[in-house]
């Protein structure tokens, strides 16, 4: 710490300073980019269809196996990438079709039936890669610098594809006529169904939605933490955080507090870089203030940070 | 009524077909040689590794090697004309399931030895059960932080004193390294071999100018990587561990400490590349008791038998995976019963083993240092250039310091 004082105060006041800045909001973005990418499909399952979908983890994981079963079958990783939302997508209608689609009344018994899906696949997964961790390689590889700074141009392409699927997904939902049909049969199904909506079809496209969201979010964060079947479990609890912290009922509610809870994970470690705190604020203890830091404002923001539409 | 009692006997009935499906697996694995003269009957050799779980890939290593030395000992034609016949338990990467399996081994399966245990927080967990409750011999393959010092426990894998001793020095004097990170994983492992590595580095006029230690499954490193990169930090002293690792070593890559600096992990070996990508270990330094590159004729003997046994096994035979420890201690262990005539009481062959030696093994020969529990080995330094591990030196016998 005594050095990084010396360096902030005595060496070259401004530049370094600056330049610190700007590579910890590229990191905090990076990251946080991940989480609202992982949160997105929860949050569309949770708030459009009131199903806590705890096989999330999985669908993420099933987005990562996608593009490493690419690779070993000789095929583009990229390929493999496009192709990994569709696949996860269909995973999802099946899914829906199978076991959800029964347990619409019960959604205790319908967060159990994911929990146990997610079980299930997980441990096939760890079947068929024996149990072994496989780097996967970015297609695109190497970085980009603008005055003498290096970025990462694969942290670039999942900051960049987040903001363009976002937006897609929120024009998908609020502008398009099926995107109304969606938000209608949430607010009220019995009267969607009697103005001649299907909200069978639309609970089994927004839980396809939901899946490919996941499996997008798998398929471009692989290379970034390798192949493993615990995967998508590593992001799980920290997802669900983000979806308390932003409110259940609306898409952008739970992206805030993706983007927020994804932004705590490392800002909070830069924490130590203040002259007098880092001995206090080890790395676990950072990793823990996360959650303080969630729960704290979930207390006076019981509802979450955005509240409306359903309930 | 009727219904609980159902229940209880669907539970009870399906209770008894997993335990009759795992003996079937595990417990009554016997590998009998055609020959069958076993008055005596078999020597029972107990192995509590890690089938399942998080530990898996090396657990299972571990296992396919016991199974590899087991064949070869009763194809010989057994120990003193008794064969081996194992017994498996699955730890599970959890030491809290482990404790009752292992104690079935000793309880139910009666074996004359235990070897397993992959993490230290295994080897906690169990070896009381085996050597204190259960009065059983214990031989824990794994290398590790040293200071276990329990009687009746042999460690077959290698110290920090062994690892590190020589490797040091060499990275601090011929390298011209001077500035010294230790980013670790936050457990007793990494806690005991940073203590020792820091009094070695600073010994050989060197200093480590950050220490520090994670939740193992930590997804972001930014904050110390850019430590790193700001305090001219030139070597890292790497004991983050998967899943943290893989997440680690790409943001290391990112800010371009690949140019700056250099990188020691004293458990990286041939399994590593699969997990981490090539570039990423590139000119790494590990220290271990065995390389796939190395020219020992019965090294790569042994390698040969093990894949042949083995075909396309993902599980590897390598030192990391406390493998080499495995085979180490179980042909260990058959020197220490020749020794004591085929006795197998359990203080017999512990006073056996403390002068147990075998002339070949994985890496070269090994000897019991009597009284410590710890065994003397070969001990190779290696770098990896594109994905293999190049020998840079090889030392003979080295001593493992510890409980002297």
């Amino acid at each position: 710490m005594h050095s990084f004082h010396k360096r902030i105060f005595t060496k070259s006041p401004g530049g370094e300073r600056l330049d610190d800045a700007v590579k910890l909001v590229f990191d905090v973005m990076a990251f946080a980019s991940i989480m609202v990418l992982v949160v997105s499909g929860l949050a569309v399952i949770a708030s459009l269809m009131g199903i806590f979908n705890l096989a999330h983890g999985e669908f993420v994981l099933l987005g990562a196996y996608t593009v490493y079963l690419f690779r070993e079958w000789g095929l583009p990783i990229w390929l493999g990438m496009m192709v990994a939302p569709f696949v996860v997508g269909l995973f999802g209608a099946v899914i829906e079709r199978g076991v959800i689609r029964r347990l619409y009344s019960q959604p205790i018994i319908a967060m159990l039936a994911t929990y146990a899906i997610g079980l299930i696949v997980r441990e096939i997964v760890r079947g068929l890669i024996g149990g072994q961790y496989y780097a996967v390689a970015e297609p695109i590889d190497g970085s980009w610098s603008v005055g003498g700074l290096n970025f990462s141009i694969w942290r670039t392409v999942i900051i960049v594809s987040t903001a363009l699927v976002m937006l897609g997904a929120w024009l998908f939902l609020t502008r398009t006529s099926i995107g109304l049909q969606i938000r209608g049969a949430l607010e009220n199904p019995a009267l969607a169904r009697a103005s001649g909506v299907s909200t069978t079809k639309l609970y089994a496209l927004t839980f396809a939605l939901g899946a490919s969201l996941a499996g997008l979010a798998g398929a471009l964060m692989v290379p970034l933490f390798s192949l493993s079947a615990d995967l998508g479990v590593r992001f799980l609890v920290q997802a669900f955080l983000s979806v308390m912290l932003g409110g259940v009922g609306s898409f952008e509610g739970p992206l805030l507090g993706a983007a927020m809870i994804g932004s705590m994970v490392p800002g909070f470690q830069w924490l130590r870089e203040i002259p007098g705190v880092s001995a206090a604020v080890s790395p676990v203890v950072a990793e823990v203030l996360v959650f303080v830091a969630a729960l704290v404002i979930v207390k006076f923001r019981p509802n979450g940070l955005i509240n409306s539409g359903r309930r | 009524m009727i219904k609980s009692t159902t229940r209880r006997g669907f539970l009870r009935g399906s209770g008894a077909l997993a335990a009759a499906g795992w003996t079937a697996v595990a417990g009554g694995w016997v590998l009998r040689p055609g020959w069958g003269n076993a008055a005596e009957g078999a020597i029972k050799v107990g192995v509590a590794t890690d089938i399942t779980g998080a530990i898996a890939p090396s657990g299972n290593s571990d296992w396919q090697t016991a199974q590899l030395a087991a064949k070869q000992i009763n194809d010989a034609g057994g120990i003193l004309g008794r064969p081996i016949e194992l017994f498996l338990e699955d730890t599970a990467s959890d030491p809290g399931v482990a404790v009752g399996n292992v104690r079935r081994l000793i309880q139910q399966s009666q074996v004359d030895v235990v070897f397993g245990g992959i993490t230290s927080a295994m080897r906690e967990a169990i070896k009381n059960p085996i050597t204190q409750r259960g009065k059983t011999l214990y031989i824990y393959p794994q290398l590790y932080e040293g200071q276990e010092c329990t009687p009746h426990l042999f460690c077959t894998g290698p110290t920090p004193a062994q690892q590190c001793a020589r490797l040091l020095p060499y990275l601090i004097k011929e390298k011209g390294f001077k500035r010294f990170a230790m980013p670790s994983a936050n457990y007793i492992w990494p806690q005991l071999l940073n203590k020792w590595a820091r009094k070695v580095i600073e010994e050989n006029g060197a200093e480590v100018v950050m220490e520090e230690y994670f939740p193992l499954d930590q997804l972001e490193y930014s904050a110390t990587i850019s430590k790193i990169m700001s305090e001219g930090v030139d070597h890292i002293f790497n004991t983050v561990i998967p899943p943290g690792l893989q997440a680690f070593q790409k943001q290391l890559y990112e800010a371009g400490y690949y140019e700056k600096g250099g990188q020691t992990c004293v458990y990286f070996d041939e399994n590593s590349v699969n997990y981490v990508a090539a570039r990423e270990l590139e000119g790494c330094y590990s220290c271990l008791d065995m390389f796939h590159t190395i020219s020992d004729p019965f090294t790569q003997k042994l390698i040969g038998e093990y894949n042949a046994m083995w075909p396309d096994s993902p599980y590897k035979f390598t030192a990391g995976t406390a493998a080499t420890g495995m085979y180490r201690g179980i042909k260990l262990y058959e020197q220490a019963v020749i020794a004591t005539n085929g006795d197998l009481a359990r203080d017999a062959v512990s006073e056996a083993m403390n002068s147990a030696a075998i002339a070949e093994g994985p890496g070269g020969p090994a000897k019991v240092i009597a009284g410590t529990g710890h065994v003397e080995m070969n001990m190779y330094i290696a770098q990896s250039k594109g994905g293999v591990w190049e020998i840079i030196s090889e030392e003979t016998a080295v001593a493992p310091q510890e409980c002297a």
